[in-house]
């Protein structure tokens, strides 16, 4: 039993370092600029479909991952802020919530024009390693990996870099930071970047075992929310925890329980955290900081 | 031989809000190594005036001169490079962070973290205080120590030139006493201050000059004790007569 539950805790924190990845691009979008992206999920997909889309001309996917990145910094990082987050800020959080469940609908639907409703499969790892009574895939393995590896690089590089440290400044005060000569668009703007290349990275980790379909955006997304509340949506920390409770509470609930109501799982402890811990995991009342 | 140039200057200066004109041909100038205030009434500009010289507002018309340079439209980053520090009224620090950490980011336009390290280490050597709380969060310091950690943290950019907006605003009258004392000894080592202060007659005791703005124009300028001794201004600023400021 020792065993099972182990290999579920492994299964489950794999799958919950996606969800993290995605959710702390929520958390860097609402601290940078109050967008709560409701695209997000269709941002992890689009790179997906790139990639499928480069491998079809038969290049490699170690060619297709820099395409697509490049491809998301420009469409999910650059054109989606200039084109719909900076008009639609302007009159507020609401329109702008409206308008990127607006571009979800878009992209889900241009998605299904271009490649189909069909789910096409991704490449990955097979096989894996024996560590005593555990098996360890190396998809999982890998997933894990490069998941700690992202969410530390993104730590070293928001508190020990000039421009980290610039952007905590604007995502504490905007105001405060234009007085210490920080350029707050641009700290604005890296905040995007990161975000799709987050999504991205997150594109080439969930794709191998949830295949590419035009819709898989819309339980990822809304699975990474959730996962960024619970963890407190102003902290990344805290979206990191919210990501791998989510991921490890899904996996036993699936295990232990009716499959059929695996989606629901997210919502439920949503609604737990936000009726006895509305701040999250790791989340202050009033406190942004990345 | 001692400069006598003005640190800045500002040469008929209109600018505002929108359509909104606030500043209706501003001129004064800021003299080197000394303490200039500016008073007026309420709506004359002074605020605006100090949004327009940091490149926080439009200027339609007219020169700001920084040590002879026309540095309108510059932008914040680059006034701080060229010694320009703004502390504007109210509280603007990073109340989440430590008061360290607060210092840190005085430079992060300028320099790497690294690099900043000697100055911050300056910064709380001056203000003994505020290296007794450097480890606390910004927000549980009181409103004099937020004041002085503001005023720190523009030192760390090493300016010449402090623009501070109202500093005594919301203080107790010891720390008052100790903002301005601050002020006077930055003054002391040559650096140029230029504020804005609703508590004139404190103000233009610790200052040497000053300058009178209504209706966004200047309306007197000259050493601070001569317009703390004009009747006209002390009738209307300064809530009594010469004779009571003397």
């Amino acid at each position: 039993m020792a065993a099972l539950l182990a290999q579920l805790l492994l299964t489950g924190l794999a799958t919950g370092a996606i969800y993290a990845l995605v959710a702390i691009g929520f958390s860097l979008l609402w601290q940078g600029s109050q967008v709560v992206n409701f695209a997000q999920g269709d941002f992890v997909t689009l790179p997906a479909f790139v990639m499928l889309g480069v491998m079809g001309y038969g290049l490699p996917l170690w060619v297709a991952m820099p395409v697509a990145l490049l491809v998301s910094l420009l469409v999910l990082g650059v054109l989606f802020r200039r084109v719909l987050v900076q008009p639609m800020l302007r009159h507020g959080v609401m329109p702008l919530v409206i308008a990127t469940m607006a571009l979800s609908i878009f992209m889900e639907n241009a998605m299904k024009n271009v490649a189909s409703a069909e789910a096409y499969p991704f490449p990955g790892l097979s096989g894996g390693i024996d560590l005593g009574p555990l098996f360890l895939d190396w998809q999982s393995a890998v997933t894990l990996l490069s998941a700690v590896l992202a969410v530390l690089a993104l730590h070293l590089f928001l508190s020990r870099t000039r421009t980290g440290r610039a952007i905590q400044a604007t995502a504490q005060n905007p105001a405060v930071a234009r007085l210490l000569g920080i350029n707050v668009d641009r700290m604005i703007l890296i905040t995007f970047l990161i975000n799709a290349a987050l999504v991205t990275l997150a594109a080439v980790l969930i794709s191998p075992a949830y295949l590419v379909k035009f819709n898989n955006g819309e339980a990822i997304g809304l699975t990474a929310f959730c996962a960024a509340i619970i963890g407190g949506f102003n902290q990344v920390r805290g979206a990191v925890a919210g990501g791998l409770l989510l991921g490890v509470t899904e996996t036993f609930a699936a295990t232990f329980g009716p499959d059929q109501y695996r989606a629901a799982v997210p919502m439920v402890l949503l609604i737990v955290f936000v009726l006895f811990r509305p701040q999250g995991l790791l989340g202050r009342r009033e406190e942004r900081r990345v | 031989m001692t400069d006598r140039s003005p640190v800045l200057e500002l040469q008929s200066v209109v600018g505002g809000y929108g359509r909104m004109t606030i500043l209706n041909g501003c001129s004064f100038a800021v003299a080197r190594g000394a303490i200039t205030t500016v008073i007026g009434p309420n709506g004359a500009g002074k605020s605006t005036c100090f949004k327009a010289i940091f490149g926080l507002l439009a200027v339609r018309e007219g020169r700001i001169l920084l040590e002879g340079q026309d540095v309108r439209g510059a932008s914040p980053a680059a006034l701080i490079a060229r010694g320009v520090t703004y502390v504007p009224q109210g509280r603007n620090l990073f109340t989440e962070l430590s008061v360290r950490e607060n210092l840190e980011l005085g430079g992060v336009a300028l320099g790497s973290a690294a690099a900043m390290r000697p100055l911050v280490e300056a910064a709380l050597d001056r203000f003994p205080i505020l290296r007794q709380k450097a480890r606390d969060q910004a927000s549980t310091l009181s409103g004099g120590q937020q004041k002085l950690l503001e005023i720190a943290r523009g030192l760390i950019a090493e300016p010449r030139l402090i623009l501070i907006d109202e500093p005594s605003i919301g203080l107790s009258p010891l720390m008052v006493k100790e903002v301005f004392a601050t002020l006077t000894g930055l003054r002391d080592q040559g650096v140029s201050i230029l504020m804005v202060e609703q508590n004139a007659r404190s103000a233009l005791a610790i200052s040497d000059h000053a300058i009178v703005l209504e209706s966004g124009r200047t309306r007197l300028a000259g050493t601070a004790q001569e317009i703390l001794n004009d009747p006209r201004v002390a009738r209307l600023f300064l809530g009594g007569d010469a004779g009571d400021a003397a």
